[in-house]
């Protein structure tokens, strides 16, 4: 060939516009290239019997190019459509590189059967979910995260935890059973003596008024109960009887209430001269009642007057 | 692939890409060899001859009367500016090594900027470049896109001599699906990286076709404005258009009467260059460059010797303790001490068996080859008495 080793001397040695190299390898960037890598068997350029299979589209197309058409880029390359099922392809490529160099014939056939198989993988994969992959954004994620953080310190869990509990425990939802620890128990009972104290003093002197601007108050704060102190468990079941009875639709209580302590709502005083649909007072006298430690057996009940 | 690779007849195509009937043969000078280490050699020294001179001024580092202080002052011995008043006095002066001294070597105007070279080798050199543009692998190499044009080397009719108009060379260009090489000049416009941006070298871009005629009618002035195409007239060939960079290949598009020239201005090998002095195309070194094809040639081959293989067969390995002719290769008498153990093992049976007959009552099993063995007996007998006498 007067030509074919002149250009391979020529595009290896010199500059080649698809050569593209790393530091172990050399690729050919060129599109007919049958492995893609730049060697003198592969090189498009450098060999005038050669041939590709290529796809596009999902057809896999045999292109070859003969010395002949050498001298005329337009018409080089000829193209012969290749059929979809793999092996009559694979004999149309035997029967149309039939006396051609092995090389050839073998990268075309490996080269055909690569496509098919990422052919067939691309069909399956469509059928299939696809992970959408979206990017993160730096900035925001930080940004969010810091909030959250912020957020949740200013929701104050804790505090609206433990209004909840004793709510549901007002409630009733916990039944009688309920083991309070001592200590919380006594400081409750202290408030409560010292908030009977006062109320009396209160009662006495400016008679309703300020009941009842504390009661709209409660009322405001909570629509349902009377506001609690913070540690009123006991009273929170006589409240939750009186409810029951003054409430509308009254509430579902999953804990058997005795009827005992139904009498303890008719000792509201006079902090009520108005009708009220729904407000309890804590009156100056409290019924408290501690259960002993055996549920099931009848209870001693212990009636504390404050 | 035979020399035919270089087509004797090429096709003039018309205005609108179309062969317009004429044909030309293909000049000689497509055959020369492609030299691509001369082209080099030369375009970089031709190169040399468009340099303009720089120099720093002669003057520079020597305006001034400094003497060195000599030795004995504590201070180095360089020359150092004299008088005082001023913080220039007795300063190092002079000196490559001194601020404000003279540079090492001072560049000067008289430095030899242009090359000579030998009219043979820029003609090789020339011969060389044009028919490596006759190459479509190399001009694709190069980095032209000429995947659709419809021949190598490229003929137009002569009409595009005449043109005017950017607008006809434009759409002649696109007829002739050249018109992608252009749009990748358009592609590679850029600003050059470093110093040369103000040096009145601010853009870069790729170079694109090169349009030679043989008598310019308006054709320069047509292609003048579209990027990256250059004009030349045949009559004045230049290495460094058709060899940009030193490296072969470059896109030409030729008209009809400048390619009809290039056999009268560089010859053919039967006959010399009529337009240039005692100049004939170059010989190549080798006739047939296809190497591999020359060693597999009959006319070789018929010459060298047959070659010297060795075959060597692949032979299974057995095993000697399990494969009796492995063993007895190793070991002849392997045979014999088989056979050996063998008839004493069998002879064991036969008693054991005899004892049990025995206590059973019953006859034992008769010998094996008993007959044989007192045929033998006598036979020895015989010999021995043979032997004695």
């Amino acid at each position: 060939m007067q030509h074919d080793d002149v250009i391979w001397s020529i595009i290896n040695k010199s500059f080649c516009q698809y050569k593209s190299q790393t530091k172990t390898q050399k690729f050919c960037r060129n599109e007919y290239n049958l492995t893609g890598l730049c060697s003198r068997a592969s090189c498009p350029l450098a060999n005038s019997q050669y041939a590709t299979v290529r796809e596009e589209e999902g057809v896999c197309y045999l292109y070859m190019k003969t010395i002949e058409r050498a001298a005329f880029p337009a018409r080089l390359w000829e193209k012969v459509k290749l059929s979809r099922n793999l092996e009559q392809a694979m004999r149309q490529l035997e029967e149309n590189l039939v006396f051609w160099p092995g090389f050839i014939k073998q990268k075309c056939k490996q080269r055909l059967l690569k496509i098919a198989q990422y052919l067939t993988r691309m069909r399956k994969l469509r059928l299939k979910r696809q992970k959408k992959l979206v990017p993160l954004q730096r900035k925001i994620e930080r940004r969010e995260r810091r909030r959250e953080e912020k957020a949740l310190v200013a929701a104050r869990i804790d505090n609206q935890i433990e209004k909840e509990l004793l709510e549901r425990l007002k409630r009733g939802t916990y039944g009688d059973i309920y083991n309070f620890s001592q200590k919380a128990f006594d400081q409750a009972l202290n408030a409560e003596e010292v908030e009977d104290e006062e109320d009396e003093a209160e009662e006495e002197v400016e008679g309703e008024f300020e009941e009842e601007v504390e009661e709209e108050m409660d009322e405001e704060l909570t629509r349902e109960f009377v506001a609690a102190d913070d540690f009123d468990q006991s009273e929170s079941e006589d409240e939750a009887e009186s409810d029951i009875e003054d409430g509308p639709g009254g509430r579902a209580l999953t804990g058997g209430q005795s009827p005992d302590e139904a009498t303890s709502s008719d000792e509201e005083p006079a902090s009520e001269p108005r009708v009220r649909v729904r407000s309890t007072r804590r009156k100056p006298r409290v019924e408290m009642e501690v259960e002993t430690e055996e549920p099931t057996a009848p209870r001693i009940r212990q009636k504390l007057k404050a | 692939m035979s020399l035919s690779a270089a087509r004797p007849v090429i096709t003039v195509y018309g205005e609108k890409n179309e062969p317009s009937g004429t044909t030309c043969s293909l000049p000689a000078v497509y055959k020369a060899p492609i030299r691509p280490d001369i082209v080099s050699v030369i375009h970089h020294e031709i190169a040399k001859n468009h340099r303009q001179a720089y120099a720093v001024n002669q003057d520079s580092g020597h305006q001034t009367s400094a003497e060195s202080w000599g030795t004995g002052r504590a201070v180095a011995r360089i020359p150092r500016v004299r008088g005082g008043g001023t913080h220039r006095s007795g300063q190092g002066a002079y000196g490559n090594m001194c601020r404000g001294g003279h540079m090492f070597a001072p560049t000067k105007t008289w430095r030899r900027w242009h090359r000579k070279v030998n009219v043979a080798q820029k003609r090789y050199a020339m011969c060389s470049a044009i028919a490596a543009t006759g190459v479509p692998a190399l001009v694709m190499a190069k980095g032209h896109r000429i995947e659709n044009i419809p021949e190598v080397p490229l003929v137009v009719s002569d009409k595009i001599q005449s043109y005017n108009k950017t607008k006809e060379a434009v759409i002649l260009l696109r007829r002739l699906k050249a018109w992608s090489d252009i749009e990748q000049v358009y592609n590679t416009k850029r600003m050059r990286a470093g110093k040369g941006k103000m040096r009145n070298r601010r853009r870069v871009q790729k170079l694109g076709p090169l349009v030679i005629y043989a008598n310019d009618q308006g054709l320069t002035r047509a292609f003048r404005n579209i990027p990256g195409v250059d004009t030349i007239c045949v009559d004045n060939l230049n290495l460094l258009k058709l060899a940009p960079g030193g490296h072969v290949g470059r896109f030409c598009i030729w008209t009809e009467s400048a390619f009809k020239k290039l056999d009268a201005l560089y010859g053919t090998w039967r006959k010399a260059s009529s337009e240039k002095k005692n100049w004939n195309l170059p010989q190549p070194k080798m006739a047939q460059t296809d190497l591999a094809k020359l060693l597999k040639s009959e006319e070789i081959r018929k010459v060298l010797r047959a070659p010297n293989k060795k075959i060597y067969k692949a032979v299974m390995k057995t095993n000697p303790l399990k494969n009796t002719r492995a063993m007895v290769q190793l070991n002849p008498y392997a045979v014999v001490q088989k056979k050996n153990a063998e008839l004493l093992a069998a002879k064991r049976l036969r008693e054991k068996a005899a004892v049990k007959a025995k206590k059973a009552g019953q006859k034992p099993a008769p010998q094996p080859n008993v007959k044989r063995a007192a045929a033998l007996a006598k036979k020895g007998k015989a010999k021995k008495g043979k032997g004695k006498k």
